[in-house]
């Protein structure tokens, strides 16, 4: 065992019990699973992704680019996760990744399989020449080797949540910036979200040893920590990762829930006036032959292995740490766990070569001298030195620039909401940052004139060490995720990709899901130092959210299954429910499909319902149109340059048909204007349209013609609507009992009349989207139930059929009704949908310049028109294409049009299409062909006006 | 996502709104003006990059279309905008 028998943050007194394939191992709580696989002295936990070498553990963070796993728990599995991410759980089943077919014994490996073939550019070269490559040669092979885990494909039963919350101050990381930003932030008065993606605070102060204002860096943390939970105006978010900033102070987060809660994982969106990213910094790895063998770490994370986690990551270990300090600290923690130091590499040293198969077991180096040394170890900690998590900061937008001075890649001064502190902007030392937190906190309460103006002044970045390693040829690895080395780095180069974006692409240096957090800047210094440009010179490409990964049910939230959308019923479901009705989604509507009888199929029962429409009386449910009431003095005139038509001369009690026009000149909408009185109109919009038409209409009332004295109303929720039609239908609404005359002379078709039906209020339309005698009976939607039931009770004489959203279409395409979404497409003119003559020449109204275009008035346009199978009987396939032509050798014909409904026809015995036609006026009469490669049928057509059923109208009268 | 200074409900956050493109000073409906001149007004606006002053639709809250002012380079709203 490597767990050492005293310190670390970790609670002995419990035992974890967890597998890694399949072999039993133990940790404590406060391990991460990266402590307990190193405490059981497993570093080879992962292959890598294309050249299949092993790898270990080269971090403890979220920048671990190798060491990734499937973890299942009770919820299922998750693919990828970083080990040095996962807190360790009782119970959890740890499975290595990418093996062939076990991590020991990798064939894949073995072979050297992928190594002679992916090169940088391999799979542009590939995909280039010779032809066919890619998919006969390599596709298989490579998407079997390459790649990360597997996702769970069962459904995932944990629970997940969005919140929002808003704050004055946000900081994020609690290192020692952090948590003093927070105090000092929190203390002048201030809101204050602290957010830590690790699930206890601190970051670096963890595993440091340095003595903070008389106190150990822990015991530092513990009071910053304690002086937060007492302030009622602080939130502390441990296990919080905050994975992207976006606009106006905008930062979201996941916060994972600890074991034991009802919920998984919560999306915050946090709107914050200050940001203050405390995130820190990652450690750069150093770049030489064999640098990627389990054993290699980087030597922050050795540090915090010991002591954080109380583990002694290896037995004999080289030290080869750029930064003096950093070097004299590492070797102390070192000694502390009782390593020992098998070689701490002087600056100048050049590093040759590692060995070990699974694991290292020496390096060669050579020194300042040039003497050759083979040191035998099995722990290597390095450090090039540090890198800012700037992040957040970039993913706005801003560039990072190269300083020399630290070389890394720094942020900016800026004075935007987001403000990096500490680490973040290479402040590296614990005092400092403290210093920097406390002055950038005070500068952004005095922003937000919450404290006076203190001026205090910041520490100066950390220079980067004068010392340096160099190293040997051979296989480096810049990027570990995506096995990047430093020859493909240099291919590149030679092959002409020299910006930053080509090399990425053509190497997939820094592509991988740890974004190249341990890579960038080691790519930019070999992009630097292979094409003699200045690493400032190179810039970075583009910062992304996430961070770091988060999972799709926590992006998801609550929202899936029934809870995706919200679902509309109208008033009439529950009545609807007690006919036997079947339902379906449209749009958000929850709407009746059709009534089947016992025994019945949907055919069926579509036929019935519509040959009793056609011959007595059925009912349907029309709630869902938009209803929109219009008053003022202007209302007319106000609807008048809405709608293309002319209806100037309506009278209280009629209605028209009428037809919007967008600005440009196409087809919006149809509906009905009911004017119910010299100053008040009630409107209908199509159900698809009724959101956008209601919004369309309070544009032009409220911005393009504001003087205009009129008032809307949306009152689509405020009535139920259920429409009676068929050759029984007045006499049906007579028997209703209305107090008011329902003769077809005191009630014509296009009416509308207000009173009571049976006691219950009541607006009756006389209008038909069936072609049918037809009344739409609207009651106040609470009365909804009543009317149903008087309605069946009443009808009952005359066989009253309800029918649904089916019978509904079917009725219509045998009438050549226009439907949205099918015939009114947003590419169509009243002339194309045969309503040319509708449109005013008298008046001017939205879209009636636009619609002079002369595309918009060119001859032979696709028109609507009608289709019967020439035959007489064979089913036209629905969305079918038209042509005069039948289908050539390679299934081709030239299209002038389609089909926009195809149905059999219940009334007239046949099949019956309605479609677009290039210049379908002008042939009617014509034999045309209907092709559907997707149904494999081709039929010959017919071509006739779009109306099938009764031409004249004569039955709307009764 | 953006928080948009609606004058009746305050700062609200964009997904309330429905975008309603910049505002366009589109010819009266007198019977005068022909489909160039519509189409200039309609068709061609300018896509600055810089403040636009644009139209946004309250609608998950006061259904308001509102004129806002919106630097389209920094998404940064410009009170009381000009352009
Ligand atoms: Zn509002």
């Amino acid at each position: 065992m490597r767990r050492l028998p005293a310190g670390g943050l970790i609670d002995r007194s419990q035992t974890l019990h967890f597998t890694f394939d399949g072999e039993m191992m133990t940790g404590h709580p406060g391990d991460t699973l990266a402590s307990a696989l190193l405490a059981g002295g497993r570093h080879l936990v992962a292959r890598s992704l294309k050249y299949h070498r092993p790898r270990g553990i080269m971090s403890a963070g979220l920048e671990e680019p190798s060491a990734m796993v499937t973890v299942r728990d009770e919820t299922g599995s998750t693919p990828n996760l970083k080990v040095t991410e996962v807190p360790l759980r009782e119970g959890l089943q740890v499975s290595s990744q990418n093996a062939l077919p076990s991590l020991e014994k990798d064939r894949a490996a073995a072979l050297g399989l992928m190594g002679k073939t992916i090169s940088a550019g391999f799979y542009y070269k590939t995909f280039m020449w010779p032809q066919g490559a890619w998919h006969q040669r390599f596709a298989r092979l490579i998407r079997q080797a390459a790649g990360h885990g597997k996702v769970d494909p069962s459904p995932d039963p944990a629970l997940y949540d969005k919140r929002r919350k808003s704050c004055d101050v946000l900081v994020i990381g609690s290192g020692p910036a952090g948590l003093s930003a927070a105090v000092t932030a929190a203390q002048s008065g201030a809101t204050v979200i602290l957010m830590e993606q690790d699930h206890v605070l601190g970051g670096s102060l963890l595993s440091s040893d340095a003595t903070l204002q008389g106190l150990s860096a822990q015991d530092w943390a513990e009071d910053a920590e304690e002086a937060l939970r007492v302030l009622s105006n602080v939130t502390v978010m441990p296990r919080t990762l905050a994975f992207g900033q976006y606009d106006h102070g905008l930062v979201q987060a996941v916060e994972t829930l600890p074991e034991g809660s009802s919920c998984q994982a919560v999306f915050w969106k946090i709107r914050a006036k200050r940001i203050l990213l405390a995130a820190g910094a990652i450690e750069r790895p150093l770049v030489f032959p064999g640098n990627d063998r389990p054993g290699i770490m980087l030597a922050g994370a050795v540090r915090s292995y010991i002591r954080r986690f109380a583990v002694a990551p290896g037995r004999s270990a080289v030290v080869a740490v750029a930064d003096p300090q950093e070097r004299a600290d590492t070797v102390a923690a070192l000694r502390e766990a009782g390593i020992s130091i098998a070689a701490d590499l002087p600056a100048g040293a050049r590093l040759l070569a590692t060995q070990g198969k699974r694991h290292l077991t020496g390096l060669a180096w050579r020194d300042a001298q040039g003497r050759k040394q083979r040191t035998p170890c099995d722990l290597l900690a390095m450090s090039a030195g540090w890198m800012p998590t700037a992040h957040l900061f970039a993913q706005m937008g801003e560039r990072l620039s190269f300083s020399d001075q630290t070389q890394s890649l720094l942020p900016p001064e800026t004075d935007g909401p987001l403000r990096p502190i500490g680490g973040a902007r290479a402040v590296l030392d614990s005092a400092d940052c403290i210093a920097d937190g406390k002055a950038a906190a005070h500068q952004a309460m005095a922003e937000l004139e919450m404290h006076k103006h203190l001026n205090l002044s910041r520490p100066s970045p950390a220079p980067a060490s004068a010392e340096v390693f160099a190293a040997g040829k051979g296989k480096a690895f810049v990027d570990f995720q995506n096995d990047v080395t430093r020859d493909d780095v240099a291919l590149a180069q030679r092959e002409g990709y020299r910006d930053v974006e080509l090399t990425k692409r053509y190497t997939t240096l820094g592509m991988g899901s740890d974004q190249g957090k341990t890579s960038w800047t080691n790519g930019v210094l070999e992009i630097a130092a292979l094409s003699g440009r200045e690493a400032a010179e190179i810039g970075h490409t583009t910062y992304r959210p996430p961070y770091s990964p988060v999972s799709l049910g926590a992006l998801v939230g609550a929202g899936t299954g029934m809870q995706m959308t919200p679902i509309l019923r109208t008033p009439f479901h529950s009545g609807f429910e007690k006919l036997g009705c079947v339902f379906q989604t449209s749009g958000d509507w929850l709407y009746s499909r059709y009534f089947p009888q016992p025994g019945e199929t949907m055919a069926q029962a579509i036929e019935r319902e519509a040959r009793a429409v056609r011959s007595s009386l059925g009912c349907v449910d029309m709630s869902t149109l938009g209803k929109i009431d219009v008053q003022g003095s202007d209302a007319l005139e106000f609807l008048s340059r809405l709608y293309c038509n002319n209806f100037a001369a309506i009278k209280p009690g009629r209605l028209r048909y009428a037809l919007m026009l967008r600005e440009d000149g196409y087809v919006f909408d149809d509906g009905t204007i009911a004017c119910l009185g010299a100053e008040h109109f009630l409107v209908t919009a199509t159900t698809a349209n009724a959101g956008s038409v209601w919004r369309h209409m309070q544009k032009c009332a409220q911005v393009e013609w504001p003087e205009l004295d009129v008032s809307l109303t949306d009152v689509s929720d405020h009535w139920a609507s259920l429409a009676i039609a068929g050759p029984n239908a007045r006499k049906l609404l007579e028997a209703l009992g209305p107090d008011f005359e329902a003769s077809r002379q005191a009630f014509p078709f296009a009416a509308v009349r207000e009173g009571q039906l049976d006691g219950l209020p009541a607006r009756v339309f006389s209008v038909s989207f069936s072609g049918e005698l037809s009344y739409e009976i609207n009651v106040p939607a609470g009365f909804a139930e009543a009317l149903l039931a008087r309605v069946m009770e009443r009808g009952a004489e005359w066989n009253i059929t309800p029918y649904g959203l089916e019978t509904l279409d079917v009725l219509r395409i045998e009438k050549g009704h226009l439907s949205v979404g099918t015939e009114i497409d947003g590419r169509r003119t009243p002339g194309d949908l045969g309503m040319g003559g509708m449109v005013s020449k008298k008046k001017d109204f939205l879209g009636r310049a636009l619609l002079q275009r002369p595309g918009l008035q060119a001859e032979g346009r696709e028109q609507l028109v009608g289709l019967v199978p020439e035959d007489g009987s064979t089913i036209i396939p629905y969305a079918a294409h038209l042509s005069d032509s039948e289908l050539d050798a390679k299934g081709c014909a030239a299209t002038i049009g389609h089909l926009t409904a195809a149905i059999e026809s219940p009334s007239l015995g046949h099949p019956i299409a309605l479609g677009f036609l290039r210049d379908g006026r002008n042939r009617i009469g014509d034999v045309l062909w209907a092709h559907s490669p997707v149904a494999g049928a081709s039929v010959r057509v017919r071509v006739t006006a779009p109306c099938f059923y009764d031409p004249e109208g004569e039955r709307l009268h009764g | 996502m953006l928080l948009i200074p609606c004058p009746h409900c305050g700062l609200r956050e964009e997904s309330e709104f429905t975008y309603g493109g910049p505002c366009r000073d589109l010819p009266a409906l007198d019977g005068q003006s022909d489909a160039g001149t519509w189409s200039q007004a309609f068709h061609m606006g300018k896509n600055p990059r810089g403040p636009l002053r644009e139209l946004w639709y309250h609608s998950s809250g006061c259904e308001a279309w509102i004129e806002v002012t919106r630097d389209t380079a920094s998404h940064e709203i410009i009170p009381g905008g000009q352009t």
